[in-house]
């Protein structure tokens, strides 16, 4: 990608704000402005802001070049995974869990991310939620740590 | 003597116990998230701006919290940029130039000691700066009606376009971003629905929390998987630990020209402490170094950018506090954190609020000296943990970061949308897009658009309102200076350096 993807990708979201903006009218006005100006002005800013990039590009396709697709991939899958688990699983399980793909991806072995993840977990909830008060999910491992 | 009663209220809250605590509590954390490479006040301050509220911090001890952590960064980057010569945070970069060298000729002890010092005069003469220029400049803008508001804003986001260097159409790439996230959800004026998608999650809006986690954490932890830097270069030799008298008369005066100007950047609202530091690296430069010693180890060189950046990093609360309009990325966080307990900084603050005010002031004095002691004698532990490594240290991030999107509406939306804020930010942060600017955008759009609003229903809908008196105007002269500035100074140094060509063909 570069700078006219990224003026491309400008342009087609403001035409999709102008878009979705365009119904916004109140049922009766009392102020002159409605909310309809304020994301059309925007829009507009961004329309233009993504035209000038497509046409006085400065920024070629190296913007990505020396990213290390695979561990950004695994790294960026773990995150996803552990934001939609973190509650079902509870806040111990989902944080030893992410802490395998992730950790390993940052040059960890698997046996020091699963027992440093492990750790992770247990310390920061006990930290949170028992002594600082910020309600964490518990989740299967209600039974062992609902109790002290 | 009005200013000194207010102030001596204020060291009555800083004074409390809890206060004196989280003041230390958020130096050392400050410490630690600064001389971590990758990790900067911004990312610090947001991460622990929800854990505050979650705890139920009354408003001033979490502002205490979060500007001790971002005064605390200013000190803890120089540390990696003096040992490993791998900026902590970004305000430290030109602290390496010299301060490396001067850690591989041996006086690695030395530059750490001087530049804590500097910092330490830097922070102190911003924040006396602050208690000067801020109630003044607070009484003048309650003069401010909606248009000059809205004018004030724009002047902001020119600044930070104009400012930001390089890619001035990128700043306002991401401007308009913010302040198109701002708009989503109810509309209150109106009672119109506006980006939701229908989805009921939104209809609240964007949570702050999720945006700043998702645009600060979770993208910067894909980022870091690219320049990732070990810490085996590490020197661990630094030799003599404190810095005798001739040095520090060497480096006095220019610690305090940097310190000065470093104030003078952070009160301009959007240009940080990056900034400011690079301009009082150069501006020393060109006034004392007569031997060419700067970049080759010279004290000089380390202290001033290093007075530069806290300088700047301190005065940046003067436009957040006086006016609400953040004076970097770091106080736009805040004000979002302010924001969470329904305080919306500007002039009235200083009226309505005196002992959040005062108090943060004065904790900002207290911060400083504690800074100061932990830095020269406990640098030790402090080198320790760059040892920590990568990864036990990233998951830890997502960890913590995640408690704090959890802790505000414990829903698994919130974490989902702050995971895809997050992949969306680093895309662009990978195309130069900055996120600065985004976070502005998020932070003052409602104000923004209601200010524009109330101007043109005072006026009846006649837009010669926003350019009515003389604030405005003047406001809107010098945003369109600042826009125009980058531009004049392409064509200036194109121009020297053909010159230059011409010369040198003619000398041929």
């Amino acid at each position: 990608m570069s700078d006219r993807a990224l003026g491309a990708a400008c342009a087609l979201a403001s035409v999709a704000m102008a878009a979705a903006a365009h119904d916004y009218t109140a049922a009766f006005s009392y102020e002159p402005l409605g909310p309809r100006a304020f994301p059309m002005l925007l829009a507009v800013g961004l329309g233009l802001s993504g035209l000038w990039l497509m046409f006085r590009p400065t920024l070629g396709a190296q913007a990505f070049k020396g990213v290390p697709w695979k561990p950004t991939l695994w790294c960026a899958g773990a995150i996803l995974v552990y934001a939609a688990l973190f509650q079902a699983l509870g806040f111990v399980l989902a944080t030893a869990l992410m802490t395998v793909p992730v950790g390993m991806a940052f040059g960890g072995t698997w046996r020091q991310t699963l027992g440093g993840g492990a750790a992770l977990g247990l310390v920061l909830f006990l930290l949170f939620d028992k002594l600082l008060d910020v309600v964490l999910p518990v989740g299967p491992l209600t039974a062992w740590l609902g109790g002290f | 003597m009005d200013v000194l009663k207010h102030l001596m209220e204020g060291f009555g809250v800083a004074f409390s116990p809890v206060n004196l605590v989280i003041a230390a509590l958020g130096s050392f954390i400050g410490t630690i998230v600064g001389l971590l490479p990758g990790l900067g006040p911004i990312n610090g301050v947001a991460i622990l701006m929800p854990l505050a509220f979650a705890m139920k911090l009354p408003p001033e001890t979490s502002l205490i919290l979060l500007a001790a952590v971002y005064i605390g960064c200013e000190y803890g980057g120089r540390i990696s940029s003096i040992l490993l010569n791998v900026p902590g945070d970004a305000g430290a970069i030109m602290t390496a130039l010299d301060g490396y060298p001067m850690a591989r000729q041996g006086m690695g002890g030395v530059a750490l000691s001087i530049s804590a010092w500097s910092s330490f005069v830097g922070s102190l003469i911003a924040t006396l700066g602050i208690v000067l220029l801020a109630p003044v400049l607070a009484r003048w803008a309650l003069s401010f009606g909606p248009a000059e508001y809205f004018a004030l804003m724009c002047f902001a986001f020119a600044c930070i376009a104009g400012l930001m260097g390089d890619a001035p159409v990128k700043a306002g790439v991401a401007a308009m971003i913010g302040l198109a996230m701002s708009c989503v959800g109810l509309d209150s004026n109106s009672g119109v629905y506006r980006f939701t998608g229908g989805d009921i999650h939104l209809s609240d809006g964007i949570q702050f929390v999720v945006v700043v986690i998702g645009v600060f954490s979770i993208s910067e932890i894909l980022l870091m998987l690219q320049e990732h830097h070990s810490s085996a270069g590490i020197i661990t030799q630094t030799g003599r630990k404190l810095f005798n008298l001739r040095e520090m008369a060497a480096t006095w005066w220019g610690t305090v020209r940097s310190s000065v100007l470093g104030f003078v950047v952070g009160v301009l609202p959007g240009a940080g402490a990056t900034i400011a530091s690079a301009m009082a690296y150069s501006m020393e430069k060109r006034m004392t170094d007569r031997e060419g010693t700067f970049g080759k180890g010279d004290i000089r060189g380390v202290a001033a950018p290093e007075a530069a950046n806290n300088a700047s990093a301190t005065g940046s609360f003067v436009p957040m506090l006086t006016l609400g309009i953040p004076g970097s990325g770091t106080t736009a966080v805040m004000v979002g954190a302010l924001s969470l307990y329904n305080i919306t900084p500007g002039p009235a603050l200083f009226t309505q609020q005196p002992t959040l005010v005062w108090g943060l002031i004065a904790s900002l004095f207290l911060a400083n000296a504690m800074l100061l002691v932990m830095n020269i004698p406990m640098v030790g532990l402090f080198t320790r943990i760059l040892r920590v490594p990568n990864w036990f240290l990233v998951p830890s991030i997502l960890a913590v970061s995640s408690v704090g999107v959890y802790a505000v509406h414990a829903t698994t939306f919130d974490l989902m949308l702050m995971v895809v804020l997050g992949f969306a930010a680093y895309l662009l942060r990978k195309q130069g897009v900055p996120m600065a600017p985004l976070i502005l955008g998020f932070v003052l759009g409602d104000l923004m658009e209601q200010n524009l609003r109330r101007a043109l229903s005072i006026s009846n809908g006649d837009a010669g309102i926003l350019v009515g008196s003389p604030i405005s105007i003047g406001l809107w002269l010098s945003g369109g200076l600042m826009l125009l500035l980058p531009v004049v100074m392409r064509l200036a140094s194109r121009r020297r350096r053909a010159m230059g060509a011409a010369i040198a063909a003619v000398g041929k």
